[in-house]
């Protein structure tokens, strides 16, 4: 239930400035930690601003719909709004300099199908993936364990489709409206594109299914509001109604302010972070190669030596699989 | 039985007196030996009909016509899918038209009369009968584990009663010599005349015989495994030491922070089924049942609606 879930507890902020503000501090963090020796008024020449990383994003999460849209076997809904959980959460406590979007985009969905009960095995996976496959699957799997640390292990996932089954139902059983069923394309519409906004890090699943009912209704010509005064809230006062009200319209023009990001913008930032990325996460990389093969050496001097006990948890267990290499 | 030959090696049952004929499934007899040699591989042709055939489906020939094995082969094969029994049949009638139909299949597979239909005749029935046929199977099971209890249990008591009995043929037997004995001892040593020691020998013996013999030990089952004194005379259980009772107290349900779902009764009697796929039988028999992911979805929806950022 979502009300006792950890989405709810930890994942769930206030407002969006809260998000902003979280989204800026790790920027500033990365920066801090990497460009010291830069002066202030320079570093936004060489780093990546907040507003730039949140550009970035945007068109990584369009990336992330296609994908996912793209994927065969086909994917069901869950998985992909499971998945942009997974990635709007990791980049609230993470920069994209430190880690490059593309790689965590894969490993969420990889991650979301696991969890959602996809079953696909990560050849099948990566069959989707363009480019090199082993190079990848070595990707995901390397970075799923990161992920699902930084997601503080709050793998469950409230998704707003199922709260709309659960409206179009009470709406067939309870309501006079005709012919419930051809909400379902506005509806659809609507859910793709809430997940380009901030909305399910701000709203209740719930919240965000009926905005995308309501939306289709008044899509149709129809008025539900009677539905919501009337029926669902009854019995309760009026300023919970007076909060709903506000979350609903908040969301759909959240939804109405949806834009895609501009090419040349996406592709100059894009040019900007190769050089800027924090090379250490990066598998193309000498450092990173270097690291992994101090981390090998290590894990047999663990092995052989038998005196090491307590696992190293500083920094290395970022790349835990040896197959990197 | 001096015909009685294997139609390959033309060994007579007068020649080699431990000849052994078997058949396969076509129903042509051959010598155990010759199935040694021509089946070496575990699979082959019948030498008659070429029709091919498995080693181990060859079976000791029982009835000197072979076309009778092939007809008890071919009848155990189709009883198998044909195992209605006659409370599957509304009217007497249905039920012997049913097992005309058995016999006119046996018939024709065993004399080769359009084997092509009649096999496709048992395919369909097998494709539109399937759940009976399963249904049947399992209860021929397990009448045949219970009727092997019975047996097992008949064969035991009858182990027991004649134990019994032998024991008590010895002793009586021991009996008797111990009065000899007691007989002869008294002729020799007492004083009295023998005739009358005889006599009163002879009364005693007689008046034991009087006796009632010791009871035989009282049958409490009937032949079927039931017990005569079942539910009267049950042994008294031990009494056990008992904490508190158990008290159910229905979980807490956290605050859901949107308005209250409709309960399952509310799903199934205000209409709410109507809208969604209702379960078919399969799911059924695992336990699902379509109010489950009804209920979900509304709790889900209403669930949070009241959340405040």
């Amino acid at each position: 239930m979502f009300s006792t879930s950890t989405q709810r507890k930890f994942w769930t902020f206030s407002d969006e400035n809260e998000v902003a503000r979280l989204r800026e501090k790790h920027n500033l963090g990365f920066i801090s930690k990497h460009g010291a020796h830069i002066d202030e008024y320079q570093r936004y020449n060489y780093f990546l601003s907040p507003e730039e990383e949140r550009l970035l994003l945007k068109q990584y999460e369009l990336h992330l719909k296609e994908f996912c849209r793209r994927f065969s076997p086909p994917m069901p809904k869950g998985v992909v709004g499971t998945a942009f959980h997974y990635f709007k959460r990791f980049y609230l406590y993470n920069s994209t300099m430190d880690y490059h979007p593309k790689e965590i985009l894969a490993t969420c969905v990889y991650l979301a199908c696991k969890v959602e009960e996809f079953n696909v095995s990560i050849c099948q996976f990566v069959a989707n993936v363009k480019g090199d496959r082993d190079k990848a699957s070595d990707i995901i799997l390397n970075n799923e364990l990161l992920l699902m640390q930084q997601l503080n292990y709050h793998l469950t996932i409230h998704n707003p489709f199922r709260p709309v089954e659960g409206f179009l139902i009470d709406i067939k059983t309870r309501c006079t409206l005709a012919k419930p069923e051809r909400l379902r394309s506005g509806i659809d519409e609507f859910l793709e594109k809430v997940f380009l906004t901030d909305a399910c890090l701000l709203y209740a699943p719930s919240q965000i299914a009926l905005a995308a009912v309501l939306h289709a209704a008044s899509k149709e010509q129809e008025n539900l509001d009677c539905y919501v005064t009337e029926m669902l809230f009854r019995d309760a006062g009026s300023d919970k109604l007076a909060i709903l009200i506000e979350a609903v319209r908040k969301i759909r023009s959240l939804v109405k302010m949806v834009e895609n990001p501009v090419r040349e913008r996406v592709r100059a930032i894009e040019k900007k972070l190769d050089k800027c990325r924090n090379q250490e996460n990066n598998p193309d990389s000498e450092i990173y190669k270097r690291r992994i093969r101090e981390a090998l050496d290590e894990d047999d001097m663990a092995y052989t030596g038998s005196s090491r006990m307590s696992l190293d948890t500083s920094g290395m267990t970022q790349i835990l699989s040896p197959s990197a290499s | 039985m001096d015909d009685q030959a294997c139609p390959r090696c033309k060994t007579t049952k007068y020649r080699n007196p431990s000849l052994k004929l078997m058949v396969n499934v076509c129903g042509h007899a051959l010598c155990e030996s010759c199935v040694d040699l021509l089946f070496l591989k575990g699979s082959g042709s019948c030498p008659d009909c070429n029709v091919p055939l498995r080693r181990n489906n060859f079976r000791v020939q029982m009835f000197e016509d072979p076309m009778v094995e092939k007809e008890i082969d071919i009848r155990k094969r189709v009883l198998r899918d044909y195992n209605k029994k006659e409370e599957d049949f509304a009217t007497l009638r249905e039920y012997n038209d049913y097992l005309e139909e058995i016999e006119t299949i046996v018939f024709n597979l065993t004399n080769n009369i359009d084997i092509v239909n009649t096999n496709k005749r048992i395919e369909h029935y097998k494709r539109d009968n399937r759940e009976i046929i399963m249904k049947n199977k399992a209860k021929i099971g397990r009448e045949e584990i219970e009727l092997e209890e019975i047996l097992d249990m008949e064969q035991k008591l009858e182990e027991a009663r004649k134990a019994d009995l032998l024991r008590m043929e010895q002793e009586a037997k021991k009996q008797k010599i111990r009065e000899k004995e007691a007989l002869i001892d008294e002729l020799m040593f007492a004083e009295g005349d023998a005739k009358d020691i005889l006599n009163t020998f002879a009364q005693n013996i007689a008046n034991k015989q009087e006796e009632p013999l010791p009871a035989m030990p009282k049958v409490t089952q009937f032949s079927t495994g039931v017990k005569f004194s079942h539910g009267t005379a049950q042994a008294t259980l031990p009494i056990l030491e008992e904490g508190p009772l158990y008290r159910y107290e229905a979980p807490i349900v956290p605050d859901r922070c949107g308005p209250d779902p409709p309960s399952i009764d509310d799903i199934v009697n205000k209409g709410y089924l109507q809208h969604v796929r209702a379960e078919n039988e399969t799911e059924k028999a695992g336990g699902y049942s379509s109010t489950l992911p009804c209920l979900r979805a509304l709790q889900d929806a209403l669930a949070g609606l009241y959340h405040a950022s």
